[in-house]
C-alpha cells in the first residue's frame, strides 16, 4: 500500500469537512476526463478509493483511527543506564538512569499563542529598586511576545489587584501605562495573587493556548502555603504551567519548589533585581513552541528496586516530586529535549537474574491536536557472578557529579535543622573542595564564607543558602547544556 | 557496600560519587573488582546446614590453610577439635584452642568481630558456624544464619564482615 494517505491524495488536512472532500474530489477528478487516462492508473484508483472512504462517515471514522497509529511518533524516548550488569552480592546497589525525550528533527516549528500571566509581588519590601527593575523587565517582556499572545498582569500584597485583564499584546501602550501605576504596600500573601491570576487566565479558551503563570515574590507567604500548593495542582490539571522566582533572600525556597512541581515548572533565585529581566526572558524563550505538553513518567517499577531520587536536568535543573503514581516532567519546549536522571536502588538477589525496568512517559502532542502519546522504553539489568567492568556513559557521570554537589549542599541544611552544626560544617568544607575541583570558584568562595560563618555564629546566611542552592542547581543545567547545542530560539 | 577512601562513609555499590564528601568512587570500584579471585569456587550453591553434627577430637591435627587475598597472608593451623576465628586471641589457660587472628589483615576496619566464627571437625566433615558476629559470616557469598553449622569444602570462600578468606584442606 502506498504511504500516501487518502487525505494526501485529495490534498486536504485530516480536519477537512465533507464539503471540502466533495469539492476537492470534483476538482481532481476533472484531470481524468479521458477514458484512456483512467485505465489501470494507480493515481486515479487512489482518488476514487479516497473519495469512497472519506465521503462515508462510518468508513472515514475507521480510517481515521488507523491513520493515527501509522503516523510517525512525535517524540522519542531514549534511556541509558550507568550499568547493564551488576555483581551478585548480598547488599543493595545503585544504578543511575538517564532518560531523554526529544522532538523529531523534522518537527515543524509552528508557534502557538501564549496565554501568559505575571503575578507580581508589590509588598512594601519590593519598594524602590526591586519594583523599578520589575516594571522595566515586564515592559521588555511584552516586547518579546507576539501580537496574538495574551497577557494578564496581577499585582498582589495581602490582597490581589488586576493590573490588566487578559489582553492581546497588540494593545501594548495600555498595558505599559497600567504597569507603571503599580504601587508598593502591604505584606505578602501569595495565594491571593495566584488565585486571581489563574481565574483570569481561565477566561481564555485554555486549549488554544500555551498557558503559563510566572510568580515573582520577595517574601515568605503567611499561612496560605498549603492552599497555594493545592491550587497549583489544579492549575496543572487545567494545563496551566507555573514558574516561580524569588527575589532577595527572604522567601521560602522549599515552598517555591513544591509550588512548581505539579506542572513541572521552574523555580529560581534572583539575587539582584537587575537580573529579573534575564530570568523572565529565559523563561519566555521557546514557551510558545511546545512539542509535547504535560509530560509524565509512570512509576511502575518492579518490587526488586526502589526509586531513590529523581532530578530534571534539561531544559532546566529542577528537583522532581517523586510522590504519587506519576512524576510530572513539564512541557517539551522549543529549547530542546527534556532529560531526567533517576537513581534506583537494586535490592540483593539470590541468584543470577534479569530485572526489567520499564519506563513509560505520556505526553500530549501539540502538533497532533493534543493527542496523547505513550513513549516506552525498557532496560534490563542483569545480576551476574562476574560482570565485566564497564564504563558508565559520560553523560551520566557528569550529571551525577554535579547533582551530588547540589545534594551535599541540601544535606548541610538538613544537618543544621537537626542541630548537627559540626556535621554541617564538615560537609560544607568538603563541598568547598569539590566546587574548587570543578572550577566553580565563586560558589566555592561562597561555601567557604558560609563555613566560616558557621564556625563563628553557628548558622548560615539566608542569602548564602540560596546562592549555594540555586548556584549548584544552575551548575547542573549548564553542564548538561554544553554538549546539548540545540538551536536557540 | 563500599567504603569511601576519603571520608569512610558506607555507600551502595555502583554509587558514582560519595554522597558524604563527593569523592569519585568510580575508580575505586574498578580496582575493587579486580582484587577478588577464586571465582570458580565463589558461587557454589548454598549447602544445607548440617543436622546435629557429632564433634570429633582428632588425635593428630589436620592442617587447614587460610588465604587472605587482600593482605596476601597465608595461615596454616592444625585443627584438632576447633579453630576460632576473630581478632582477639584470649590467652587464658582454659582455652587452648587454636585461634585465627585476623587483626593483621585489617580485620578491625573490615568488620570482623572479636570472636566471629568457629571451625570444627565433625563426623560429617569440617563445619563452619557463625558466632553471632556483628557483620555476619558468608559462605560462597551466602549469608549464614548465626549458630548453625554448615559443611565446608576445600576451596570455599569465606567472608567475615567484609574480609574475604579462602580455606583449603
Amino acid at each position: 500500500m502506498s504511504s500516501e494517505s487518502y487525505y494526501d491524495a485529495l490534498g486536504l488536512p485530516t480536519s477537512a469537512t465533507l464539503k471540502d472532500i466533495q469539492k476537492a474530489f470534483a476538482a481532481l477528478i476533472g484531470k481524468f476526463s479521458e477514458e484512456s487516462s483512467k485505465v489501470s492508473n494507480p493515481e486515479y484508483e487512489k482518488l476514487l478509493q479516497a473519495y469512497e472512504v472519506l465521503s462515508d462517515k462510518t468508513r472515514r471514522e475507521i480510517y481515521d483511527s488507523l491513520l493515527v497509529e501509522t503516523s510517525p511518533p512525535a517524540l522519542t524516548l531514549t534511556v541509558q543506564s550507568s550499568r547493564q550488569k551488576i555483581k551478585l552480592t548480598d547488599s543493595a546497589q545503585t544504578v543511575y538512569f538517564l532518560l531523554e525525550v526529544i522532538p523529531p528533527t523534522h518537527a515543524t516549528r509552528s508557534r502557538r499563542p501564549i496565554n501568559l500571566c505575571l503575578a507580581l509581588d508589590r509588598s512594601t519590601s519590593m519598594q524602590g529598586e526591586r519594583l523599578n527593575c520589575l516594571k522595566t523587565a515586564v515592559e521588555l517582556i511584552i516586547d518579546k511576545l507576539a501580537p496574538e499572545d495574551i497577557i494578564t498582569i496581577i499585582s498582589y500584597s495581602d490582597r490581589a489587584e488586576i493590573v490588566t485583564e487578559p489582553t492581546h499584546i497588540k494593545n501594548k501602550n495600555t498595558i505599559i501605562s497600567h504597569i507603571r501605576n503599580i504601587q508598593a504596600s502591604g505584606g505578602t500573601e501569595i495565594y491571593q495573587g495566584l488565585l486571581t491570576g489563574i481565574e483570569q487566565m481561565r477566561q481564555m479558551p485554555l486549549q488554544n493556548y500555551i498557558n503559563h503563570l510566572i510568580l515573582l515574590t520577595d517574601g515568605h507567604t503567611y499561612g496560605d502555603a498549603d492552599q497555594c500548593i493545592q491550587l497549583a495542582q489544579k492549575a496543572s490539571q487545567w494545563n496551566i504551567g507555573l514558574s516561580a522566582f524569588g527575589i532577595g533572600s527572604e522567601w521560602n525556597d522549599l515552598f517555591l519548589d513544591q509550588l512548581v512541581a505539579p506542572s513541572g515548572g521552574r523555580s529560581a533565585y534572583i539575587a539582584e533585581p537587575t537580573q529579573i529581566i534575564d530570568f523572565l526572558q529565559d523563561r519566555i524563550k521557546g514557551l510558545g513552541i511546545v512539542h509535547g505538553r504535560n509530560l509524565r513518567l509512570k512509576k511502575n517499577l518492579p518490587e526488586k528496586v526502589t526509586l531513590q531520587y529523581g532530578f530534571k536536568l534539561l531544559p532546566f535543573a529542577q528537583p522532581l516530586e517523586l510522590e504519587g503514581s506519576e512524576i510530572k516532567l513539564g512541557n517539551l519546549e522549543g529549547k530542546g529535549g527534556v532529560s531526567i536522571l533517576l537513581e534506583i536502588l537494586f535490592h540483593p538477589q539470590e541468584h543470577e537474574s534479569k530485572i526489567t525496568i520499564p519506563f513509560e512517559i505520556t505526553a500530549e502532542i501539540t502538533e497532533q491536536n493534543n493527542q496523547q502519546q505513550k513513549l516506552s522504553a525498557q532496560i534490563q539489568i542483569i545480576h551476574a557472578n562476574n560482570p565485566p567492568a564497564a564504563e558508565p556513559p559520560q553523560d551520566i557521570v557528569k550529571a551525577v557529579r554535579m547533582l551530588n554537589m547540589y545534594r551535599m549542599n541540601e544535606k548541610v541544611w538538613e544537618d543544621l535543622e537537626a542541630g548537627h552544626v559540626g556535621a554541617a560544617a564538615t560537609r560544607l568544607r568538603r563541598l568547598t573542595t569539590r566546587l574548587l575541583e570543578a572550577g566553580e570558584i565563586q560558589l566555592a568562595q561562597q561555601a567557604n564564607a558560609e563555613t566560616e560563618r558557621l564556625a563563628n555564629v553557628g548558622e548560615l546566611s539566608e542569602e548564602g543558602r540560596k546562592r549555594l542552592k540555586f548556584g549548584t542547581r544552575a551548575m547542573i543545567g549548564q553542564t548538561m547544556k554544553i554538549e546539548d547545542t540545540h538551536d536557540p530560539l | 557496600m563500599i567504603r569511601c577512601k576519603d571520608c569512610g562513609a558506607s555507600q551502595y555499590e555502583g554509587t558514582l560519587y560519595c554522597s558524604e564528601c563527593g569523592r569519585n568512587l568510580l575508580h575505586d570500584q574498578r580496582q575493587a573488582t579486580d582484587v577478588l579471585p577464586f571465582s570458580e569456587f565463589a558461587h557454589r550453591s548454598p549447602p544445607p546446614p548440617v543436622a546435629e553434627p557429632e564433634i570429633i577430637n582428632l588425635n593428630e591435627g589436620k592442617p587447614i590453610t587460610f588465604v587472605v587475598p587482600s593482605s596476601r597472608h597465608r595461615y596454616t593451623i592444625l585443627l584438632s577439635t576447633q579453630i576460632k576465628i576473630g581478632r582477639a586471641f584470649e590467652d587464658d589457660s582454659e582455652n587452648s584452642d587454636p585461634f585465627l587472628d585476623l587483626t593483621p589483615d585489617n580485620g578491625m576496619e573490615l568488620g570482623v568481630s572479636r570472636i566471629h566464627a568457629l571451625l570444627q571437625w565433625s563426623n560429617q566433615g569440617i563445619i563452619i558456624m557463625d558466632l553471632n558476629s556483628t557483620n555476619g559470616t558468608f559462605l560462597n557469598n551466602h549469608h549464614l544464619p548465626a549458630r548453625k553449622p554448615y559443611p565446608l569444602q576445600s576451596g570455599d570462600e569465606l567472608r567475615f564482615g567484609e574480609l574475604l578468606v579462602h580455606v583449603f584442606f
